[in-house]
């Protein structure tokens, strides 16, 4: 039976070590004196209620989830990086790009500011739509977003150690279009029709790609276990043992998102958002930020597959934080050379994006295959 | 809580009945039959501009589009029947603001016909090079809103701040940015002096450097060669037989040009190319007004040359022929009683999007036009633009409008 005490001891066993707020930090000691600060966690450790919520958000699964690489991680990311969006291609195309409401720091808490404005708009449901999926739908599309969290692992933080965290977490990621196309559904309107089928379509022309490169290299560390994957990649990176898978996934993340030049199911001047016409409010942030959560989600996974994942100096004050931190910064420098690619692509139509998913990109992953099943035959990873 | 129904007769008002679509009634059957998606685009849409396309799609593919426009109509050849002639070069600068020494050109060469005068050397070079000006600053317009058409807002952004050269130009030689109100009856306003010369020299050069960086960038980008290579074609019969003017139709490879076939102005004294493409496809839409840029780059050179050899003043004419330098405190003793001879005047002129039209009919007595008839080129090739569109893919639909430069207020009048 689980009581009040075991569930804490349950909590404290397996909670997240960081010094820098679960150690004392000594201000200053004489011969005879010191003095500290007293270590955050320890504040609320003798009050009954408040120590198992203290013990449960520092609970290794819960603060996968939660903080990091989970949702605080991701709502950091959306906010930077659709600044950074903003920013980098004004600065491009000679303009200021956001900057009256914070001067002092180029205008970074932009999108925090558009957030509270789409928060206090009027959500208008329209008399067509599925009033019931209308609405849900936006909510129901953290699952597929915060479910993986659960198998990506960021160094010690992580909430289930499976050998098959990698195909997993591709499957969940892959629940999302099935979202979007419900969410067009629900819609029923004839842009939003459009642009689900446009959705389905890229789907249809990325997913066979993703699987085939991310197996490729899954083949050449012999296991599908982030950890193994990370501890193989030491020396040398999975980007340099197989590029064209590198290449492949590269590609197929930038058509998994909607990034230029495959932003083909929400293209404005066409479909306009596509199967998002009908939403207002902080419904449409919500589904806005559906493809950059998407993107955070796969970046995180090139990173582990190819980029030696949390691998990096050991930062002591981070504690465990410290791999998790190599992983974000991994994370969001791909995630910017992904929205880069705003600045100078166009936009290539639907059926040149199937030519190029089933003709280019699937030679090129069939390549990957090969080589993944060459270089894993020969064992490349246990002489490195 | 109970609730309660009380029987309010209620009628749809009268005006749900007025506001129907102007659609065909066999279009309804057609959406009904399940085979088609019948897709109304515009006029409050990102890519449809002031007017409406009502799209017959059939899987991705667009069987026909049928136009709607008129949403922007102004009724500018009624206006003009009320106003005096002076008085409407100013209104028939409206339709397309960004090209107006062409559009008043036309009109003002109208009146010039009728009373038979001989414009100055020097008026005919400045109202030859400004046309130009405006060209560059119409194409650089329609270019940025084909890129952004096609999703490309870098390509959007760089020729709308190229553009702020040519408004600059017309501020500095006119006073106004856009519709400038410069040419009149007879020559141009007011001249133009040396310093504004070397401005407008400096400023092409820029042009022609900054253009190189935007050729990297979007016209040679793979992706836009992509999107509008063989896209939209009209082969060279159709494009006579739609009757598309301009440079889409020198884009089929027709050599038609009114600036080389019925030479106006300074236009046979200088020497340029008529660019012409063979392809007919969006693409080479694109580059003929592309290469144009270059050449009226190259015409304006010229023109500033000739200005600079020139001696200044005499930059206009009054109606008993004599020379003016500066029309100043005379404009409404010369102008405001201008009553035309009884007739009909017309005249062709070049303007950026194609061939434009003006037709004055005046009755021999009264200080307002009879009649004024404007066709605009942007009406003329309507058809063509729609034809065009069968059998492309529904995304191109943008993509072909942006090729066109498609202009609703220049159509519309």
């Amino acid at each position: 039976m689980l009581s009040y005490e075991s569930l804490l001891e349950m909590f404290r066993q397996n909670s997240v070590g960081i010094p820098l707020i679960t150690r004392k930090v000594v201000l200053y000691h004489t011969a005879s004196k010191i003095a500290y600060i007293p270590p955050l966690t320890s504040l609320f450790a003798k009050i009954p209620i408040l120590n198992l919520i203290v013990a449960l958000l520092f609970w290794k699964p819960f603060f996968a989830v939660l903080f990091a690489p989970g949702l605080v991680c991701i709502l950091i990311a959306i906010l930077f990086i659709i600044w950074f969006e903003r920013k980098v291609t004004a600065r491009v195309q000679w303009r200021y790009g956001p900057l009256e409401v914070s001067r002092s720091v180029g205008g970074i808490i932009q999108p925090m500011a558009d957030g509270m404005r789409y928060f206090f708009q009027e959500v208008i449901v329209h008399r067509e739509a599925h009033r019931p999926y209308f609405l849900q739908f936006p909510l129901i599309t953290f699952l597929p977003v915060l479910l993986p969290i659960l198998v990506i692992p960021a160094g010690a933080i992580y909430a289930i150690n499976t050998p098959y965290s990698i195909p997993v977490a591709i499957a969940l990621i892959s629940l999302i279009p099935m979202i979007i196309v419900a969410i067009g559904w629900a819609s029923n309107s004839k842009y939003a029709y459009i642009g689900s089928l446009r959705e389905a379509m890229m789907y249809f022309s990325y997913e066979v790609v993703l699987i085939i490169s991310a197996m490729s290299m899954v083949i050449i560390y012999g296991s599908a276990n982030a950890f193994s994957i990370v501890d193989k990649q030491s020396v040398v990176p999975g980007i340099v043992l197989n590029p064209f898978a590198a290449l492949a996934f590269f590609v197929a993340i930038a058509m998994a998102t909607s990034r230029f030049p495959f932003e083909i199911p929400e293209a404005d001047q066409e479909v306009v958002f596509g199967p998002f016409i009908e939403y207002t409010g902080i419904i449409f942030g919500v589904v806005m930020t559906l493809a950059y959560e998407k993107l955070y989600l796969l970046c995180m996974l090139f990173s582990i597959l190819f980029l030696g994942g949390w691998n990096g100096p050991f930062i002591p004050p981070l504690g465990d934080l410290s791999p998790a931190f190599w992983l974000f910064l991994k994370t969001i420098a791909l995630m910017m050379i992904f929205v880069f690619f705003r600045t100078f692509y166009a936009r290539y139509r639907l059926d040149q994006a199937l030519k190029i998913g089933w003709s280019t990109l699937m030679a090129l992953a069939v390549v990957a295959l090969v080589t993944g099943i060459g270089l894993g035959a020969v064992n490349v990873t246990g002489w490195l | 809580m109970e609730e309660y129904s009380v029987p309010v007769p209620v009628k749809p008002p009268a005006e749900i009945e007025s506001l129907e679509l102007p659609v065909p009634p066999w279009l309804g059957e057609v959406s009904k039959k399940g085979d088609e998606l019948v897709l109304f685009v515009g006029p409050q849409h990102g890519g449809s501009g002031h007017m409406r396309l009502i799209v017959r799609v059939h899987g991705d593919v667009i069987r026909e589009v049928i136009p709607d426009p008129g949403f922007v109509h102004r009724g500018m050849e009624k206006l003009a029947e009320n106003r005096l002639y002076v008085q409407n070069i100013p209104l028939v600068e409206r339709p397309a603001i960004m090209d107006c020494v062409n559009f008043s050109l036309g009109y003002v060469r109208a009146i010039e016909k009728a009373l038979d005068m001989e414009v100055p050397e020097r008026a005919r070079y400045i109202r030859t090079m400004l046309a130009e000006v405006c060209r560059i600053g119409t194409h650089l317009y329609d270019a940025g809103i084909l890129s952004v058409f096609l999703g490309h807002t870098t390509g959007f952004m760089w020729p709308f701040a190229l553009r702020e050269l040519t408004c600059e130009i017309l501020m500095r030689v006119s006073g106004a940015r856009i519709t400038a109100s410069y040419v009149i009856p007879g020559g141009v306003r007011r001249d133009v002096d040396r310093s504004t010369l070397n401005f407008i020299s400096d400023a092409m050069t820029y042009i022609q450097q900054k253009s190189k960086d935007f050729e990297k960038i979007f016209i040679k980008n793979p992706v836009t060669i992509a999107r509008m290579k063989d896209v939209a074609v009209l082969s060279k019969k159709e494009a006579i037989k739609y009757g598309i003017v301009g440079p889409f139709l020198r884009a089929s490879g027709v050599e038609y040009d009114v600036r080389a076939i019925e030479p106006y102005d300074a236009y046979d004294e200088l020497t340029w190319d008529i660019v012409v493409a063979d392809d007919g496809d969006s693409y080479s839409r694109f580059l003929v007004r592309v290469n144009e840029i270059q050449q009226s780059i190259g015409i304006i050179r010229q023109c500033v040359k000739a200005l600079k050899d020139m001696p200044e003043g005499k930059i206009a004419v009054d109606t008993k022929g004599k020379l003016l330098d500066s029309v100043k405190g005379a404009f409404f003793r010369m102008f405001g009683r201008l009553t035309l001879p009884a007739g009909e005047f017309t005249t062709l002129t070049e303007a950026s999007r194609g061939t434009l039209l003006y037709t004055i009919v005046s009755d021999g007595k009264s200080n307002a036009p009879y009649r004024l008839r404007m066709v605009t080129p942007g009406w003329y090739y309507l058809k063509g633009f729609m034809e065009s569109l069968k059998g492309c893919r529904l995304a191109d639909l943008q993509a072909v409008y942006g090729s066109f430069g498609y202009f609703p207020p220049e159509a519309d009048r």
